[in-house]
């Protein structure tokens, strides 16, 4: 899981253009929105996308968007069950 | 005293719900939404949403109009209303000087754009022909055409509220007696970019729309159009026309939240509310019935329903909202909604709500579920756009008592200099600029100095592998030292240029001691996020539809700009995103000016932006608008054996307008700002339109010195400009020289917001000119047959 976990928030850190921030400074285990990163709806949207083009796994519900992106590690968790 | 109040005499409509006002309103009384398959184009993605398609052959119905599906369907919704207001057996009847078209639209030719891309990433091939309708301002052209308006005619692109937009920008020609007439509304097909989009926000219920339900999880997309006939009371009076209801109230505010999600404690909405109830002088409890915006998104529904509690308090009236029988028809929703407006208070009967039948225990309000007869004197229609751009427009049945004038109702006074000799001037409190020749007015004056800008070079490997363009291009925006990363971080070029200009605009200004609800925004664009707008699209055609990316989405929609800028600067007043092509940004600074002499804002910005586009460059280059390479712009070069063909540019500049506040000097001072439009090139005739401006607003006809005009080298219409400043010297008595400033940023659609920065340079002296210019007209013609001007002096 921890590679995997290093490997979304390389993602993170390149797909929303966080100039400046470490994969250090990320905690796995807290909310990847409306908390410390100072990210929005729209990021979460862009989330989505970068799962279904490097992972395989459409989400068509913002349910499932809020539930996989509770932390880093909940994501994590849920690529590895979705990933095709 | 005659009265200036805006009536409506007609209305037409084409929808998913059916062709026609009769047929929709028996839509509307049955319940039979309009929701079905889409079959209008192959989304892969999104096949199985159910969409708000016009079922009807749209080109079979529009004969030999030509123009892309959305301008057909204004044209077809047009059409009815003119019918029915009387006007298309009698056109003699009104003034086509004093006869307008406003309308709102979003998607334009989009359907067009994706073709040719889809043909040229696919099969390599440039087919160039779906690409001639690309742009919103046509179906505003075309109505403009088949009536014979020569009065103001513009487009207005304010994403979901536009409809709304373009009836409130007709209500305010006729209430300032700008005009007599004006047909006003708003039209969106469907497009994939749109379908696509939405999908991408996660904004499309695969059920289909379920407004106000406790399990809304989005929006159906729908089409259409709806045109109505504002006009004048006394002119609709004098006319024996039959007045169908009165256009009483409007008001406009901006969320300056966030681009896509409403503020969620609904303030933008209520005040957007309060200005519609303010300005037709009623009391909310004198309101029968809401037309709800109703998208049936978790937000926007939540959010309107806080934004009615806070208006109404306990007694919010009955409110539907009609997106589940036509979709969201995007620009077109609120003038859709506007018709049904007049119905309703002609019927009295009101829609019922399509789609809800769980009450959503969260809101605490319920809608009417279904169509139903019940007293309505006074409705209120909500439009909200992304970016937060609310409109909130109130109707009124002909037999209720008037309340005071609209000029009555106003409280404020307004926000210009009035000289001593009667005229009207509006102060240039602020300039910012990012273009080809600088990045202020002292770098441009240098340029200026020197010849004009330099040209380089862009690539465009759409047309080849390696080619390459010559083009005007502006500076980079350098955002660096404006912007934290955290804030420019998605923001696309053009988006920085416009927070950048507007940061430097602001910056000589009051702004920051403003209330940010005085404060308005109006940024015009030709052409919009070319490059964002692209991108979404070449995605969804090489990725089939996977992965869409919603940055881009929410970045290509026209309003975007000045969305953008309104959050960044905190301006909460009216928001709007003129893009009329070459008049976008005339219209822009018209509306400017209107919300400051209405005394709705104190300051006011105003502006107009456009970008090079590697797309743009190659269909402009196969059409052989741009040469392969060439000189630069040399306006007024016709004696050359080759005359100089025009070159692409870009650039932003925006201008902070107010009343002097005695701080800091004004830079330069605006007055007789207008837009109109010619049916044939008759120079006396344009040199008379701006002499009767200028005397409209106390100018001394003979005061200008220059003519500064849109000339770039193409000599018909040099030649045409030159014939212009001829006229107007005679008329006027003394000698009006004839200038250019394209040499100095290009030819695009927003050059002339370039140009009145050009004309303040000269008034002020820092740009260096032959003969000394101390007032100066700006004249913008398009070749689609709009023109603009503003008179400027020191």
């Amino acid at each position: 899981m921890e590679p995997l976990i290093e490997e979304l928030k390389q993602k993170i850190i390149a797909g929303f253009n966080l100039e400046g921030v470490t994969p250090a400074e990320i905690n796995p285990d807290a909310p990847i929105f409306g908390a410390g990163l100072d990210l929005d709806s729209i990021d979460a949207l862009e989330l989505v996308a970068i799962l279904e083009q490097d992972y395989g796994i459409t989400i068509l519900e913002r349910s499932v968007a809020d539930k996989a992106f509770a932390s880093v590690r909940a994501l994590a968790e849920f690529v590895t069950a979705n990933r095709t | 005293m005659p009265s200036r109040r805006p009536v409506i005499t007609g209305t037409g409509i084409i929808s998913a719900a059916g062709c026609g006002v009769t047929a929709v309103w028996e839509s509307v009384r049955t319940g039979r939404t309009g929701l079905g398959p889409l079959t209008l184009f192959a989304s892969p993605r999104f096949a199985n949403h159910p969409v708000g398609q016009v079922r009807a052959d749209v080109d079979a119905l529009a004969g030999r109009v030509r123009g892309s599906r959305s301008d057909k369907l204004c044209w077809l919704a047009a059409r009815e209303a003119w019918a029915a207001a009387g006007l298309a057996a009698n056109p003699k009847k009104i003034n086509p000087v004093r006869t307008g078209v406003m309308v709102g639209a979003t998607v334009g030719g989009m359907p067009g754009a994706e073709q040719f891309l889809t043909t040229l990433l696919r099969e390599h091939q440039h087919r160039l022909g779906p690409l001639r309708f690309h742009e919103c301002a046509g179906a505003a052209d075309l109505c403009a055409q088949q009536i014979g308006a020569r009065g103001p005619v513009t487009t207005l692109s304010t994403a979901c509220s536009a409809g709304a937009m373009a009836l409130l920008a007709a209500a305010e020609l006729i209430a300032q007696g700008e005009a007599d007439v004006v047909l006003a509304g708003a039209t969106d097909s469907l497009a994939r970019l749109t379908v696509n989009g939405f999908g991408s926000l996660l904004l499309l219920d695969p059920h289909g729309c379920r407004p106000f339900d406790a399990r809304r999880t989005g929006i159906s997309l729908g089409e259409g159009a709806a045109m109505l006939v504002v006009e004048a009371e006394e002119t609709a009076v004098a006319r024996g026309a039959k007045i169908l209801a009165r256009l009483a109230g409007w008001g406009a505010s901006c969320d300056a939240f966030h681009a896509t999600a409403p503020q969620p404690d609904g303030r933008g909405a209520l005040q957007a509310m309060q200005r519609a109830l303010e300005r037709g002088g009623v009391t909310p409890a004198q309101v029968d019935f809401v037309s709800a915006h109703g998208t049936a998104t978790p937000d926007n529904d939540a959010m309107e329903a806080r934004a009615l509690k806070q208006l109404f308090g306990d007694h919010v009236p009955p409110f539907s909202s009609v997106k589940g029988l036509f979709g969201h028809t995007l620009a077109a929703s609120g003038a859709i909604k506007a018709v049904l407006a007049v119905q309703s208070l002609g019927a009295q009967a009101v829609p019922g709500t399509a789609g809800f039948e769980v009450p959503d225990e969260k809101l605490g309000l319920e809608p009417v579920r279904v169509f139903r007869a019940q007293r309505v004197d006074r409705l209120l229609s909500n439009s909200f756009g992304f970016g937060g751009n609310n409109v909130a427009l109130l109707f009124e049945r002909p037999g209720v008592p008037p309340v005071a004038t609209a000029a009555a109702r106003i409280a404020s006074p307004p926000n210009f200099v009035t000289t001593t000799t009667g005229s009207k001037w509006f102060a240039v409190l602020g300039v910012g600029v990012i273009s080809p020749a600088g990045k202020s007015l002292t770098e441009i004056a240098r340029t200026m100095g020197g010849g004009g800008a330099a040209t380089s070079w862009f690539d465009v490997p759409a047309l080849s592998p390696g080619d390459r363009a010559q083009v005007y291009a502006a500076g980079e925006p350098d955002p660096e030292q404006l912007l934290e990363p955290g804030r420019r971080r998605r923001l696309s070029r053009l988006q920085q240029m416009a927070v950048v200009a507007a940061h430097q605009a602001l910056r000589t200004t009051s702004a920051a001691t403003l209330a940010p609800e005085r404060m308005a925004v109006a940024i015009g664009t030709g052409l919009g996020a070319l490059n964002d707008t692209a991108a979404f699209v070449e995605n969804m055609i090489l990725k089939e539809e996977r992965a869409p990316r919603p940055a881009l989405f929410t970045n290509s929609v026209h309003n975007a700009l000045a969305s953008q800028v309104a959050i960044e600067c905190r301006l909460a007043g009216l928001n709007s995103t003129p893009v009329q092509r070459e008049i976008c940004f005339e219209t822009a600074l018209w509306q400017a000016a209107t919300e400051l002499a209405g005394g709705r804002a104190d300051l006011a910005l105003a502006g107009a932006a456009d970008e090079l586009n590697q797309y743009h460059l190659a269909a402009g280059r196969r059409w052989g608008w741009w040469p392969e390479s060439s000189p630069a712009i040399r306006p007024f070069a016709n004696a050359l054996a080759q005359p100089a063909r025009p070159l692409p540019g870009e650039g932003c500049t925006l201008f902070a307008l107010g009343r002097a506040d005695g701080t800091t000097p004004p830079l330069a001072l605006v007055s007789a700002i207008r837009i109109g439009r010619r049916e044939t090139n008759d120079a006396a005739a344009e040199a008379a339109w701006i002499l009767e401006t200028l005397r409209r607003d106390g100018v001394a006809p003979d005061a200008p010195d220059l003519l500064l005009t849109g000339a770039n080298g193409l000599r018909a219409a040099d030649e045409f400009y030159q014939a212009v400043a001829a006229a107007l010297s005679r008329l006027a008595g003394r000698p009006v020289a004839c200038g250019a400033y394209k040499q100095s940023c290009g030819e695009f659609h927003s050059a002339s917001a370039f140009g009145l920065l050009t004309a303040i340079g000269l008034v002020r002296g820092e740009i260096a000119a032959k003969h000394p210019c101390k007032t100066i007209v700006l004249l913008t013609l398009s070749p689609t047959g709009t023109k603009g001007m503003c008179c400027v002096r020191a």
